[in-house]
């Protein structure tokens, strides 16, 4: 009778237990479950914004003014953005600063961790990595200080080199044809190393017996890189692509806002779609507008995500992320 | 204490996930000295080149205003002086103020942070949960949609009042998605099921098994999150410059000091004018610029040969697609 009753007792409050620690697991999550609703799910109201003219009556709340205040506009604040003379300028630097960035963010980190791999320092190769990937760490803030201290125009490092072989100093911080490249390298400079290392750690789960058998078959470098490295890459490389695409719109606020010390001369060569957000809401306290533009950058960024990695399952489905 | 030691003791559940990781050795036959050589030239190289920068404003920041009011910031100081940071700590309460800021801010964001996010992610990680499916999507649908910088900036100020407070600079940044993945995949992988179901015979609910198994064991994966806390929050601006005005100075980060750079050495100056009696002129400014970047990179750079193993985890585990 013992033996009988057994399993199913047992079964029975096992299921029970579950049932119970699931509940404890459930409670677990619920700090988290708030913190997301609030400062992830609550913006996402804001989408409202941009098809409304905000017209808020001081005292009221948010919603209140949002919903009820303010009228239905459709797409007027879109089409606003777009026949502003300012915001082709303004998606264009996004757009070309990005596809710059996709591509570079590849090829550079792509070669300099092959390169990498090759030293067979462990010590050097880790110290590289540290020295590489420290830049990272530092914030746009810093960074620009940092170029301040070469390209300020009566005491920069760049400067004092250009005096010092007889040429006119420039005026960099009112020169906007330098900034360009600037900032791209500046870009690069700050992310190599990270991408650097996913890529490493990559390359280090390679078999070496590979390329041992590929170096005794007569296999050259390049070779080596080519029919081994790289294929091992490939899905490292299409997720930050794919992830690249879909933010193809968003640019770093700190690079094109806070290195050129928000100067003005640099308008046209640094505006980007974030800055050009955060300087129609701050200033002109435009939120129709500037919560157009940001619509605009999630939803286009959303679509070209999901559209990039539907490509990139029917080429290789290895290699899709999801 | 005796029963935590039997819960562990059989098991060995932590693994380092570098078993199957492989470098080049020198008696490879794909290894070659030359390319070795060139190889080791080249980073070398580059490694200098990516620390100039940074170089270039501590060494800067040890000059005397007149060495760079003759020969700009340099490399090499003409004279060697302390006296930017003399005055930096000498004066006001200005720079004491926005340290400790900032360390507040880091240490509470960086506890409250972990505090939330590590029992959300270990109840992702049990199999016994019965609503993770639901909470994952719950907690990628903010990577995919966000309500732009507008509604976020709305909704904080308006609906939770974060404007001007610390709290503004402490709650936007402390979850991710991302640090939920790290955190949750390395709870499933290195904590065997057995170990798991031997303290839950023990009696102890899912929390106890968390603090007293679960996080002791998985502290590396805790470091690595934290870590990237820490220096997210050490370098973060970007909230100061949305949600505090500067009637409010006395709430402003380090980072955010920096920013304001003129403004702030302004009013250092003002105030050691007054407590020393004196002449403005003799006062470091463009090397206390300097000083004041040093400061705040300073932590960064001495924690950071400490983390960089963290650092790397998070990179790594990171980038693993499921």
């Amino acid at each position: 009778m013992d033996n009988e009753n057994r399993p199913e007792k047992k079964h029975g409050s096992l299921s029970d237990t579950n049932k119970k620690e699931s509940r404890q697991l459930t409670v677990m999550t619920i700090p988290t479950v708030i913190w997301f609703s609030l400062f992830c799910y609550l913006p996402l109201f804001g989408i409202f914004f941009a098809f409304k003219d905000f017209t808020p009556v001081p005292g009221d709340s948010l919603f209140k003014n949002l919903f009820v205040n303010s009228e239905w506009v459709g797409l007027r604040n879109f089409s606003y953005l777009i026949h502003n003379p300012q915001s082709l300028s303004v998606i264009t630097n996004t757009l070309a600063y990005n596809a710059i960035f996709l591509v570079t963010g590849i090829v550079i980190p792509v070669t300099l961790a092959i390169l990498l791999s090759e030293v067979h320092q462990r010590k050097f190769q880790g110290f590289v990595q540290m020295a590489l990937v420290l830049p990272y760490f530092i914030s746009w803030v810093i960074v620009g200080y940092c170029v301040y201290a070469f390209l300020s125009t009566d005491t920069g490092v760049m400067n004092s080199i250009i005096k010092h072989y007889g040429g006119d100093p420039v005026q960099w911080y009112q020169s906007p044809q330098y900034w360009r490249v600037i900032l791209i390298s500046l870009g690069i400079w700050k992310s190599t190393g990270y991408t650097l290392i996913v890529y490493l750690c990559s390359i280090t789960t390679i078999d070496r017996t590979l390329y041992e058998s590929a170096a005794l078959d007569g296999a050259g470098f390049f070779q080596r890189v080519r029919y081994i490295t790289l294929p091992h890459l490939r899905p490292t490389i299409a997720t930050l692509f794919i992830l690249g695409i879909g933010s193809l719109l968003n640019s770093d606020f700190g690079l094109f806002y806070q290195v050129p010390m928000d100067s003005g001369a640099l308008t046209d060569v640094t505006q980007t779609l974030d800055v050009y957000v955060y300087k129609s809401l701050m200033l002109n306290a435009n939120f129709s507008y500037s919560s157009a533009a940001a619509f605009l950058q999630s939803f286009v960024g959303c679509v070209l995500l999901v559209i990039s990695n539907l490509i990139m399952r029917r080429v290789d489905k290895d290699s899709a992320l999801v | 204490m005796d029963n935590n030691e039997k819960v562990t003791a059989p098991e060995a559940p932590v693994k380092e996930i570098k078993d199957n990781k492989s470098y080049i050795k020198p008696q490879d036959s794909s290894y070659n000295k030359f390319t070795n050589a060139i190889v080791v030239i080249f980073f070398t190289i580059i490694t200098i080149a990516a620390c100039m920068p940074v170089l270039l404003v501590i060494m800067s920041s040890f000059s005397t205003e007149k060495s760079i009011a003759e020969n700009g910031y340099s490399f090499i100081p003409n004279e060697f002086s302390l006296d930017a940071y003399k005055y930096l700590f000498r004066s006001g309460s200005t720079l004491p103020r926005s340290f400790l800021n900032s360390l507040f801010i880091t240490v509470m964001g960086t506890a409250i942070g972990l505090a939330i996010m590590c029992p959300c992610a270990y109840s992702l990680s049990r199999r016994e949960f019965r609503h993770k499916k639901a909470l994952m999507v719950f907690l990628l649908i903010p990577m995919l949609f966000s309500g732009g910088l507008v509604s976020t900036y709305m909704v904080n100020t308006q609906i939770l009042h974060l404007k001007n407070s610390y709290w503004a600079l402490i709650l936007p940044g402390m979850c991710s998605t991302w640090y939920l993945m790290i955190l949750r995949n390395y709870f499933r992988t290195s904590i065997s099921d057995s170990l798991i179901e031997a303290s839950k015979l023990e009696g102890a609910t899912p929390f106890q098994t968390l603090l007293t198994i679960v996080l002791p064991i998985c502290r590396p994966v805790v470091m690595t999150v934290a870590v990237f806390q820490i220096f997210g929050y050490w370098n973060s601006w970007y909230p100061a410059l949305i949600y505090i005005d500067s009637n409010h100075s006395e709430l402003y980060p380090l980072q955010y000091v920096l920013v304001n750079i003129d403004r702030t050495i302004q009013a250092i100056t003002r105030d050691a004018a007054n407590i020393t009696g004196m002449a403005t002129v003799s006062i470091p400014g463009t090397a206390m610029r300097m000083a004041l970047v040093v400061v705040a990179i300073m932590p960064i750079i001495v924690l950071f040969p400490f983390f960089q193993r963290f650092l790397k985890t998070g990179m790594t585990i990171g980038a693993v697609k499921e």
